[in-house]
């Protein structure tokens, strides 16, 4: 071949290389960014007046004399509004026959929708359901069902696919009582609304509200917490002992390989069927708990993480100076003394790297827990009840909140900070398990 | 005089000694022994779970036939779609993902210089740690949508959404395993190429790449394990209809997998342990431990070909 | 630094001349304002402590230094009048003309056949036949071709040492260089090995022009016909071999021959 033939396809296998790299990394940055930037925004967000009420009457959160005074104020506005539908609705009786027949359906709409958005009249009687008390508590939310509010949606199938097409309401209602509505939603949104920055930290920890209306993911973040946590304590020492024992004591023969295939073969046992196990063993048959719990989902996922942690003791403790050990026995120190005195400190960090990241990954699995541990809705499991009772839990939750969930698009913002806090968690354990890694490489280096 | 007695231990204290070493030992034995045969109680408890539906002599429509109707009466339980639904996913994923996937990992090995390789590497495996949830949502809110409104396809979660989700979380498994592949090829032998005029691409391309086969093969099949056996993406963007798409390289059409049907379908089954329908879904979890099993297999099987070949045939 | 070079250049061609001609690794300073000239048709032998850069040296002449990142080099290295570090020079038709053997021998994963053959693939594509001859012809030269004629389809990798370092030396003669640089190449094998490798050097000079780094000093005395000394990255004396190790002129150098140091 030509040699500038050769250079240009060693040019273009270059460029095909990195380019690889650069689609990972493009990857990367397209799954993850989005869902740290609008999880974000289920932490700092624009709040309206009604999530300024909601945090005082479900948890107690605000300064009431303030939120009084602007409450004051904001009801005043929106009475106003409701003036207009009684007005209206004196109008629509004296109206004729095809009048009404075109208003009405459309007048329904719209009352519907401004209940939804700002929130049922001031005065009458609440509903019972707490979605329905307040109006929206996000901006971006408000404005969005303001469009509701002031257009009218239909389809056009006049071409090949459907088009949703927006058709304003307020030509209408010209020369009605209504009239004045659509330009005080249009422009005046904010002074029904009262928009203000606000942090809410406590999305991390406050229980949720109405099927996660409002609230935060406390419940979630406490199962997750207890399921990894949980799973750590019965997988580390088991993973441990087992390391030392086929690193320290193991002699080379058909019982060690066979002991090393089982796990091997462990580690690539897909997550739904230690899920199936879990159900038929920990809980079918062990009945170490009556139904779904904490304990059954924690046991399943020790399970799911035991290869990573005896792989990453073993290779820790190989990795400690022969010259370690020799100097220990030549000291007159027996083998278990030598193990537990001076390898197992040594080999500590690499063994720490392994807890840390089997931690991660039992925080992010769901498939074992469905069966064994999560529920979609329930109250935060207090530690005395961890034997027993099943857990809401990130992975899960997230799960169910954007397919199973009534109004799925309604806490879109929710989805996304779950997402996010799971990422987070997940993402810190691992920078965790990298600055120990490089304390490790540091001191080995001296 | 003194010191010989202390070198001498009496027969009893030697016995003791020996007695505890033996528990100590027998100890970690056991431990060792549960942690290991804990794949024994899996393959165990899941057959047996299992075999209750294949002895009901259902066993050939289950493989074959498409009639998926567990809750209807009669049930039928033809997972043949489901069976073939996996395959295209999990077929498609690792398609997508081997060639990138390889020259990634030739870039990490043989183009980037030290000091970047040491930052990309960990990006990579930031993208191996996010859970599987995380890359179903984004399948199911961004992905879905895209491919809806710019591909054109009636369904935005359909086999190709779960094809490119499962093809980017196998991605970290194959650049790393057979970067250490490509690694392991050693200096030496990418020197003797250069040294006969070779460019960076024909020396990688023919010496390199082939010395390093099997640990690419074996990283093929983590990505192949992986693909098959996750669980959350397939479930959220697959679309979940058991039916072969028609077809069947259409991959716009929703397909459903073994596991989003074990884990979809066991919500409702659970209630009625015992009943056709719980057996059927154990059914389906041993064909995915025996499919896993087989990729161990043939996994080893490339280890001990490769050592063979290594020292010399 | 004495050089013979009057005497030297009158007799034979000069194949490569360097001049001031450095090697650094970053900072550090490897090679040092190195001015030699190498004869063309001769086995030129490069000794010296470890550590002395004259494997750098070596490594320099077909550019093999380029694979290392911190590496660079200064001054001029002429091969045939023609300096090899000009931007216009290509590494890899440079790497033809001048073959290499290295310490460890580093057959590829292939077949015997393949082996040979890859170098010659590269370049130019051949008929079977063509081939074939060439790669019998290149056994041949590094005295291979009885042991393996039979199983040319075998991996290469079942070779012993000694065999698969005359397959590597096969492997290089295969592209036709003009220069043979070897780098320590028996430093790896057992005495037999080492002796057969010695008869080809011997054999094949003439034709090629051989350069050899070795940190035996009785090989060096065996096969080549002048040798270099170098010290700490500096030539110190480049003379006739007989010279050198009977009437050495730089005190450094009879250090060393009298094994007073390295």
């Amino acid at each position: 071949m030509q040699l500038i033939m050769r250079k240009w396809l060693d040019r273009l296998f270059s460029f095909s290389a990195y380019s690889a790299i650069g689609l990972i990394i493009f990857v990367l940055v397209l799954v993850i960014g989005p869902i740290f930037v609008k999880g974000l925004g289920a932490y700092l967000f624009q709040g309206t007046i009604d999530n300024r009420r909601m945090m005082l009457n479900q948890f107690n959160r605000g300064d009431e004399g303030t939120l009084e005074v602007e409450w004051m104020e904001v009801k005043q506005e929106r009475k106003s509004i409701y003036d207009m539908f009684s007005a209206f609705e004196k109008e629509l009786d004296n109206m004729s026959a095809t009048q009404r027949k075109t208003l009405k359906p459309v007048y329904k709409n719209i009352k519907e929708a401004v209940a939804v958005l700002i929130g049922p009249e001031p005065g009458a009687q609440l509903p019972a359901l707490p979605r329905r008390i307040y109006g929206q508590t996000r901006w971006d939310r408000a404005q969005l069902k303001a469009k509701d509010v002031l257009f009218e949606e239909t389809w056009d199938y006049s071409g090949a696919e459907g088009k949703k097409v927006l058709t304003p309401r307020a030509p209408l209602f010209k020369g009605t009582a209504l009239e004045p509505l659509f330009p005080k939603i249009e422009k005046n949104l904010s002074q029904l609304m009262r928009p203000r920055l606000t942090f809410y930290p406590q999305f991390l920890t406050d229980k949720a509200i109405d099927a996660h209306f409002f609230g935060g993911i406390g419940a979630e973040v406490a199962g997750t917490i207890y399921l990894a946590l949980g799973a750590m304590l019965i997988a580390v020492p088991l993973g441990v002992i087992a390391a030392i024992y086929f690193k320290e004591y193991a002699k080379e023969g058909p019982t060690l390989s066979f002991l090393r295939t089982c796990v091997n073969t462990l580690a690539g046992v897909p997550s739904v069927v230690f899920g199936l196990f879990g159900l038929a063993f920990f809980i079918n048959t062990l009945h170490v708990s009556p139904g779904k719990s904490v304990l059954a989902g924690a046991l399943t996922l020790a399970l799911l993480v035991l290869p990573t942690v005896i792989r990453a003791s073993e290779e820790a403790i190989a990795a400690v100076p022969h010259t370690y050990k020799e100097a220990a026995l030549s000291l007159g120190a027996g083998k278990w003394r030598t193990i537990l005195t001076v390898i197992l400190p040594a080999a500590l960090p690499g063994i720490l790297t392994g807890i840390v990241i089997s931690m991660g990954r039992a925080a992010g699995e769901t498939a074992p827990i469905i069966f064994t541990a999560a529920v979609s809705v329930g109250p935060l499991v207090m530690p005395s009840e961890v034997f027993t009772t099943p857990t809401p839990a990130l992975s899960w939750n997230l799960y169910n909140i954007c397919t199973e969930h009534e109004a799925v698009e309604e806490i879109r913002h929710v989805q996304y900070g779950m997402a996010a806090t799971l990422v987070l968690i997940v993402l810190t354990l691992n920078a965790l398990a990298i600055v120990i890694r490089a304390k490790v490489s540091r001191k080995l280096k001296g | 005089m003194k010191q010989t007695e202390q070198f001498i231990v009496s027969e009893q204290t030697q016995r003791q000694r020996k007695a505890v070493a033996w528990l100590g030992r027998s100890f970690l034995f056991a431990v060792t022994s549960v942690a290991a045969l804990a794949v024994l109680a899996i393959i165990f408890f899941i057959a047996r779970d299992a075999l209750p539906f294949f002895s009901g002599a259902r066993g050939w429509d289950f493989f074959t036939s498409c009639e998926w109707y567990p809750t209807a009466t009669p049930p039928k339980f033809g997972a043949g779609a489901i069976f073939v639904g996996s395959f295209i996913v999990t077929v498609t994923a690792v398609v997508l993902a081997v060639p990138p996937g390889i020259l990634a990992a030739v870039c990490l090995s043989d183009l980037l210089p030290f000091n970047i390789r040491q930052i990309v590497k960990p990006v990579i495996e930031i993208l191996a740690a996010i859970p599987s949830v995380v890359f179903g949502f984004f399948a199911l809110v961004v992905l879905a949508p895209f491919m809806q409104d710019t591909c054109g396809a009636s369904s935005g979660v359909n086999a190709l959404n779960a094809s490119v989700i499962l093809a980017i979380m196998a991605l970290p498994t194959i650049v790393s395993v057979s970067e250490d592949a490509l690694q392991a090829a050693g200096r030496e032998l990418r020197e003797g190429s250069y040294a006969l005029g070779a460019t960076r691409a024909e020396t990688i391309v023919k010496v390199v790449i082939p010395s390093a086969v099997s640990g690419i093969f074996s990283a093929v099949l983590l990505g192949i394990m992986r693909a098959m056996g996750e669980t959350m993406v397939v479930w959220m963007a697959s679309g979940n209809a058991a039916q072969i798409p028609s077809p069947i390289y259409n991959l716009l059409q929703p397909v459903r997998t073994l596991t989003a049907t074990i884990a979809g379908d066991m919500g409702e089954a659970d209630q009625m342990t015992g009943s056709a329908h719980y057996h059927v879904l154990f059914a389906m979890g041993l064909c995915l431990l025996i499919f896993s099993f087989l990729c161990n297999l043939a996994g080893e099987w490339i280890v001990t070909r490769q050592r063979k070949r290594l020292r010399g045939g | 630094m004495s050089m013979n070079a009057s005497a030297l250049s009158e007799q034979f061609h000069t194949h490569i001349e360097t001049k001031a001609f450095s090697v650094f690794y970053g900072a550090q300073e490897a090679v040092k304002r190195v001015d030699m000239k190498i004869p063309q048709g001769q086995v030129t032998a490069i000794i010296g402590p470890s550590g002395c850069g004259k494997s750098t040296f070596l490594r320099a002449i077909n550019r093999m230094n380029d694979l290392i990142p911190t590496c660079r080099a200064e001054g001029e290295l002429l091969v045939d009048g023609l300096n090899v570090y000009d931007r216009g020079i290509d590494a890899s038709v440079l790497r033809r003309r001048v073959g290499m053997v290295f310490q460890k021998p580093n057959p590829f994963p292939k077949t015997i056949y393949d082996n040979v053959a890859y170098g010659p693939r590269l370049h130019h594509s051949y008929a079977k036949r063509e081939l074939d001859a060439l790669v019998e012809e290149s056994l041949k030269g590094a005295a291979l071709w009885d042991e393996v004629k039979d199983r040319l389809n075998k991996n290469a990798l079942g070779l012993s040492g000694g065999q698969a370092q005359r397959l590597c030396l096969a492997r290089a003669l295969a592209v036709n260089p003009e220069i043979l640089l070897m780098d320590e190449p028996t430093s790896a094998l057992d005495p037999k090995a080492t002796a057969r490798i010695e008869e080809l050097i011997v054999q094949l000079k003439g034709r090629y022009t051989i350069a050899i780094v070795t940190h035996n000093m009785q090989q060096a005395a065996r096969v080549s016909d002048v040798t270099a000394f170098f010290y700490e990255g500096l030539l110190v004396e480049f003379d006739v071999t007989s010279q050198i190790f009977t009437r050495p002129k730089e005190k450094r150098t009879e250090d060393y021959i009298t094994g007073r140091f390295g």
